[in-house]
């Protein structure tokens, strides 16, 4: 369920961002405070690899932009502790945007909360851990991966739909969104759910000592702490999302806004009617008048339409000649220096 | 499964383009994660239906590549994975936004095809954007900067260890698919009941693996805070960049350069 920038609004990427950039500092912090956080590193990485590797698996859901595939975010939590897997699955996912274009810059945010943040601070404390720590037997690990990677998936599918909403720039209906998520990360969370406890029983068969040190590891996950990170997160996204509606709300475009606003709208009127002239032949000429096409003329409008799409292929051919014309200098520079040095 | 090997010359195959010298590469690397960021949030910002205005945003991606002479194919391989979230997001909007939005000829063109078309571009920007990045970084010097940005240091070290580590696994993958084939004459491909233990066993065998790599790499000496390079200084080409990236990209977020030519012509 990686986003795409595509279908993201910076106010919510950015609200997102925040949240996350907190939710990971904070579990740094928790991290370091462990004294076996080095002995720790190897397996927080190759378990990030593994499920790096895992996620490669996928595919995409019609209609939302975005990718169904394993979380992997419960396994690492039972094979390191809460925090230590938040910090390994934050790092995939910036790798798996960086080199792979798998969830884009912008949407970086959502996905390590969807992906990360929700089943490593949330889901893991409250019906994972609960769960096994009772004690571990094959059973209690089987019940407790697999609700708990399926409430995981649930929510952030949710946590999709919401962000993706809240951007507007899908056409798409909440209702059939909701309809198209839901039950594909149901049968994905079941699947997982089998996938992760079968590896978690083999792990628990073969190396007790890892899962359960990972029960036993930091106290991260008193009731209190949860509280304190979600108070956090609800400050900095209200923090952010307050600044960023701010130049989103009730304006056409927030950018645009701001800029009007700094720039003291003195000087905008200051020139006088020549500028009225130049708006008024825009406004009967521009292509996207507003982003509300009028169909008072639609001949001339048909015209602009036509003119937009030729400057738009011009621009186009411009901007690869341009590329072959450097290319091809470059490459004469080099032979010149070849034949140079012969 | 068969090509897990292809699969890891793959992963790093952008990053070996980092490696190239040209005047892109030897920037400084935070002018170039600075600028790659402004781009993205200002193409991102434009409106759904504002295609013709991100139209002239391609001249940043054909330039680049040509002066870093990062070629096309590996460029659009990459961009292609990204391509079919988009084209099914897009889909939607054609599906549900029909109303009329212009008309070319006898040909009604809807506001859903105008946004499909848009998001399709911007996705391709976007893309282009962040590959063009790693591709003109070393991997080193994007961590340095991520640590410089007082990123958490745990944090940083676990992106590179893990980043490291997928080479490990996938090789250590590849070793145990080969032998359960071997062993495994009558089924063609691994078989479900054997999915968990073979997970299970290929993570602590790697884990065993990273374990042992990176003990060696302590006895050498290893540690995350003496591994970061000298702080690399700004240099006057540093600072043209930037502005040239960033200047013209403001421009066109802030005037509609479309409007500006039917203003004058």
């Amino acid at each position: 369920m990686h986003m795409a920038d595509a279908l993201l609004s910076p106010a919510v990427g950015g609200v997102m961002y925040a949240a996350s950039a907190a939710a990971i500092v904070y579990s740094s912090v928790k991290t370091k405070k462990d004294e076996f956080a080095e002995k720790k590193l190897p397996l927080m990485a190759v378990t990030g690899a593994f499920v790096f590797a895992a996620q490669m698996i996928n595919f995409t859901i019609p209609g939302t932009g975005s990718s169904g595939h394993i979380g992997g975010g419960i396994l690492l939590c039972a094979m390191l502790g809460a925090a230590p897997a938040l910090l390994s699955m934050a790092a995939v996912l910036i790798i798996q945007c960086l080199f792979f274009a798998d969830g884009g810059l912008l949407a970086l945010g959502c996905n390590i909360f969807n992906i990360g943040v929700i089943p490593c601070l949330i889901v893991y404390p409250l019906i994972f851990r609960p769960i096994v720590r009772k004690g571990i037997n094959f059973k209690r690990i089987t019940v407790a991966a697999i609700i708990s990677v399926i409430i995981g998936l649930q929510l952030g599918s949710l946590g999709v739909v919401l962000e993706t909403l809240a951007s507007g720039i899908t056409e798409l209906p909440p209702g059939t969104f909701i309809a198209l998520m839901q039950p594909i990360h149901l049968a994905i969370g079941l699947v997982e759910g089998i996938v992760v406890s079968a590896i978690l029983c083999f792990v628990w068969k073969m190396r007790p000592e890892i899962l359960e040190s990972s029960l036993s590891g930091a106290s991260i996950d008193k009731a209190i702490s949860v509280k304190k990170v979600v108070l956090a997160l609800a400050a900095a996204a209200v923090i952010v999302g307050g600044a960023l509606s701010l130049l989103a709300s009730s304006n056409p475009d927030g950018l645009e806004w701001a800029i009007e606003k700094t720039a003291e709208t003195a000087e905008l009127e200051a020139m006088g009617d020549v500028h009225d002239s130049a708006a008024s032949v825009q406004g009967s000429t521009a292509f996207l008048p507003d982003y509300n096409f009028s169909n008072a003329d639609e001949d001339s409008a048909a015209g602009t339409a036509v003119s937009g799409i030729v400057g738009g292929a011009l621009t186009f051919a411009l901007a690869g000649v341009t590329g072959v014309i450097i290319s091809t200098v470059k490459k004469k520079k080099k032979s010149a220096i070849a034949r140079a040095d012969d | 499964m068969a090509n897990i090997r292809s699969k890891t010359q793959d992963i790093y195959s952008l990053e070996q383009l980092s490696s190239k010298s040209s005047r892109v590469h030897a920037l400084h690397p935070m002018v170039k994660l600075i600028s790659t960021l402004l781009f993205v949030v200002i193409i991102v910002s434009f409106n759904r239906y504002e295609f013709v205005r991100l139209i002239p945003f391609v001249f940043y991606p054909v330039i680049l590549m040509a002066l870093s002479e990062t070629p096309w194919s590996i460029m659009l391989r990459r961009a292609a994975l990204a391509l079919p979230f988009a084209l099914l997001a897009g889909i939607s909007n054609i599906l549900f936004d029909t109303d009329t939005a212009f008309v070319i000829g006898y040909l009604p063109v809807s506001f859903g095809l105008v946004s499909f078309i848009s998001i399709l571009f911007r996705t391709f920007l976007c893309v282009a954007a962040v590959l063009i990045l790693v591709a003109v970084t070393p991997f080193n010097q994007l961590t340095n900067q991520l640590r410089r940005l007082h990123a958490p240091d745990i944090f940083v070290t676990l992106f590179e260890m893990i980043y490291r580590y997928i080479g490990v696994l996938l090789d250590e993958a590849s070793a145990m698919y080969t032998a359960y084939i071997l062993r495994s004459t009558e089924h063609k491909g691994l078989q479900m009941r054997h999915m968990g233990s073979f997970a299970g066993q290929l993570l602590i065998r790697s884990y065993d693996r990273a374990e042992r790599v990176y003990n060696a790499m302590k006895c050498r000496g290893y540690n995350s805070l003496a591994s970061r390079s000298k702080v690399i200084p700004l240099t006057g080409s540093d600072i043209f960049y930037l502005a040239a990236v960033s200047l013209p990209v403001i421009l066109l977020r802030v005037f509609d350069i479309n409007k500006l030519f039917t203003a004058v012509f």
